[in-house]
């Protein structure tokens, strides 16, 4: 039972930088009906960014609040690049662009900062938070993350219910045309949306790099599994995304921790396999939001 | 309302309007006007061509030639999100509500291209983006409620029964205080006391607004318009009050035409 607990704790974390790259994931889905699979690299590289500005001032709020930045201006990059040139097909081709994307953002940061797996230190300790007589498999960073994550978290959710941009962002998602006649700027507001995507991706990068190391690879196997939670919570929902994100994590933790930490992506594509047999539209997809 | 034929200065009009859509002629040479301060039907056969007008107008599709003008200016390159800013505002066949949005969300919406506070005072949480927003709020919870609708406002669109969501999707039209409205078929599938209602609640915009209809309810459309103007195929063929309308023998012959196709 105590492994069990321990497991469980030490999960936490790691599903909380699944759950912010799930809701980047989530948050293209909703602008532009389309899944970025280049936002785990748009994250690597302004990981790299933020690595670099922590190595030459020494500050890890500094260097979040630069990835977040390099974030932003990424995102709106990536739909300049992906979703103008193929605006007139077909979305599959701006998806598979999205491939494109990916592979050149790791070629760029290979060329930039070298293949190497390098460090990232961490601001606050790493090490198991002694408590009540026992070292428990939580530390301060990981409460930390987890603090960031849901700053994040509800800082999202009210931008989307309470004010004009995000009412505005979720009625461009679900109807452009309409949106239009209510006078929304829906090109502006897709953009908005893969900018925040980007910014949000890029705090997902900052908080999982002094845990796994940065190479240009490192994220591959983030997308494997923020990818299955974003289609399991529904792809529209972003209480889905952040619910099972963690869910997520929790789970390979398990998986780890009882067995092998190779046996977590298998797991991950047989839960997403399952899902997709069971519950096509995701746990908390709403289909009938679809049509309008 | 007056008016005279032909119209000098309609507030909407479209002039010469020719378009082709996937190699059909859908309108010829269309000019229709719509006067300050009337009710103005545009009625024809299922296929005349009248969402089309609509269409154009809110800036979905590009005349080959021809243009639109409003309030003496013509209109190029009409933008769609332009429109409430202009002062048009277009309802949709059937009910085109946000079904992931709330009765009252819906409505702010058709207000929200006026709010100033911008993308990042909204991001950041500026205190005066909360306030424009609330006074958003204000105002289509004062909508509602004028539409008597008001114990709806948290609702979403699936919950509501259809001539409350048509209510709801008029009262977003109106919310932006556009100086035309341009209604397509709002009385679909209701009934005909809502019908009577929805009658009543046309005329008494006017003559503060003016309302361009689509509409196939023809007591509707003779109740309520100061003018008709009759498409077929594509082509304007009668326009007058509703009494010269009715007794014009080609609108008689357009419309018997269409039901002996079967439509």
């Amino acid at each position: 039972m105590t492994n069990f607990v321990d497991y469980l704790l030490g999960g936490f974390s790691n599903g909380a930088v699944i759950a912010l790259m799930a809701l980047a994931i989530v948050l293209v889905w909703r602008s532009t009906r389309m899944v970025n699979f280049a936002q785990v690299g748009q994250a690597m590289f302004t990981t790299y960014v933020a690595l670099t500005i922590q190595q030459s001032t020494g500050s890890w709020i500094l260097a979040l609040v630069v990835a977040m930045a390099a974030g932003l201006v990424l995102g709106i990059v990536v739909f300049f690049l992906v979703i103008r040139p193929v605006k007139n097909s077909d979305s599959t081709g701006a998806i598979i662009a999205t491939f494109g994307v990916l592979i050149a953002l790791q070629a760029g940061a290979g060329m930039i900062w070298g293949g190497d797996p390098q460090g990232f230190l961490t601001p606050v300790d790493n090490s198991g938070i002694e408590f009540a007589g026992r070292i428990w498999p939580i530390s301060l960073y990981d409460v930390l993350v987890l603090v960031v994550t849901a700053a994040l978290v509800i800082g999202l959710t009210l931008l989307f219910t309470k004010t004009n941009l995000g009412l505005s962002m979720r009625a461009a998602a679900f109807n452009p045309e309409v949106a239009r006649l209510s006078g929304v700027r829906v090109n502006r507001m897709l953009i908005t949306g893969w900018a925040i995507a980007g910014a949000t991706g890029a705090v997902g990068g900052v908080l999982i790099a002094p845990v796994s190391t940065i190479s240009p690879n490192s994220f591959d196997i983030l997308l494997v599994f923020a990818f299955t939670a974003a289609v399991i919570g529904g792809l529209d929902s972003l209480i889905g995304a952040v619910t099972f994100g963690i869910g997520t994590g929790l789970v390979i933790s398990l998986v780890s921790g009882y067995s092998d930490s190779g046996n977590a992506p298998i797991v991950a594509l047989i839960l997403l396999a399952l899902n997709l047999l069971l519950k096509p539209d995701g746990v908390f997809g709403h289909h009938g939001a679809r049509s309008v | 309302m007056k008016y005279v034929l032909p119209l000098t200065h309609p507030l909407l009009a479209t002039e010469n309007v020719s378009i082709t859509l996937s190699g059909l002629q859908i309108l010829e040479d269309v000019s229709i006007g719509v006067p300050e301060g009337t009710v103005t039907g545009l009625i024809g056969p299922n296929g005349a061509g009248k969402t089309t007008v609509f269409n154009i107008m809110s800036g979905f599709l590009t005349p080959d030639s021809g243009n639109v003008r409003f309030d003496g200016k013509k209109l190029k390159h009409i933008k769609t999100h332009h429109l409430t800013k202009l002062g048009i505002s277009r309802t949709l066949q059937g009910v085109g509500l946000f079904a992931s949005l709330t009765a009252l969300e819906n409505v702010m919406l058709g207000g929200s291209a006026r709010v100033k506070s911008g993308i990042v005072a909204d991001s950041l949480g500026m205190p005066w983006a909360d306030h424009e927003q609330n006074k958003l709020r204000a105002k289509a919870m004062e909508t509602l409620t004028e539409f008597g609708i008001a114990d709806v406002a948290d609702r979403y669109p699936s919950e509501l029964p259809y001539p409350v969501q048509k209510r709801v999707a008029i009262a977003r039209s109106l919310i932006s205080d556009p100086k035309v409205l341009l209604l397509d078929e709002p009385a679909g599938g209701i009934s005909a006391g809502d019908m009577a209602e929805l009658g009543r609640m046309i005329k008494s915009w006017t003559p503060e607004r003016t309302v361009l209809l689509v509409e196939h309810h023809m007591e509707l459309v003779m109740d309520v318009c100061d003018l008709i103007w009759v498409l077929d195929a594509g082509k304007v063929i009668a326009s007058g009050t509703p009494e010269e309308v009715r007794n014009n023998p080609a609108v008689l012959a357009a419309y018997l035409g269409d039901e002996g196709e079967g439509h």
